[in-house]
């Protein structure tokens, strides 16, 4: 594998020896922060699911008022200009 | 119409062999270094993260952080960030995305 590489470029720098609490820390903050995406989301779901329905229920309600209110002025609006 | 997407999908092959043979020795490349490099820690290491960590803990107290040139404290900061980042990447797997939560 390192035949391959001294072809197609320069001399490349071995890899560097990481010291143990990088590695630790780096691979921890990875889990921490899989665990609190996890955790946050699951808090946001169901709030995001209520805001749903109560959004559903005031749509439908605005549009029964907006219904009634066009049926009212079409009533009210006969004219023999139509 | 149909002629130009048969075409497109004629070179398809050649497309897939060409970016093949392209990120072959890339992948090599990035799995010689990342093999060493970016492997999390086996058990024997652990404690040795910890000593180091204690042993950041008491130069900090005895005052000799404040002895660090600005150009170590520069790339201690680098590698601080790093490390920080890696919570967002763990954020994103997480979450199951890139940006923002669908929920």
């Amino acid at each position: 594998m390192t035949g391959s590489l001294c072809l197609s470029r320069s001399i490349m720098a071995p890899p560097v020896a990481v010291s143990p609490l990088i590695k630790t820390a780096r691979w921890s903050a990875l889990l921490i922060g899989m665990l609190y995406g996890k955790q946050r989301f699951d808090h946001l779901k169901p709030i995001a699911e209520e805001e749903r329905k109560v959004e559903e229920a005031e749509k439908k309600l605005r549009e029964e008022q907006e219904r009634i209110y066009k049926q009212l002025s079409e009533a009210s609006s006969d004219t023999i200009l139509k | 119409m149909a002629q130009k997407v048969q075409k497109l999908v004629a070179k398809v092959p050649t497309l897939l062999g060409s970016a093949v043979t392209y990120s072959k020795p890339r992948l090599a490349t990035f799995w010689y270094y990342a093999r060493v490099e970016l492997v999390p820690p086996s058990p024997a290491e652990i404690p040795k993260a910890i000593e180091a960590a204690k042993g950041l803990i008491r130069s900090y107290q005895t005052g000799r952080l404040g002895q660090t040139t600005v150009k170590d404290a520069v790339s201690n900061g680098l590698v601080t960030t790093e490390v920080l980042m890696w919570f967002f990447i763990g954020e994103c797997i997480g979450k199951g995305g890139l940006i923002g939560y669908n929920v």
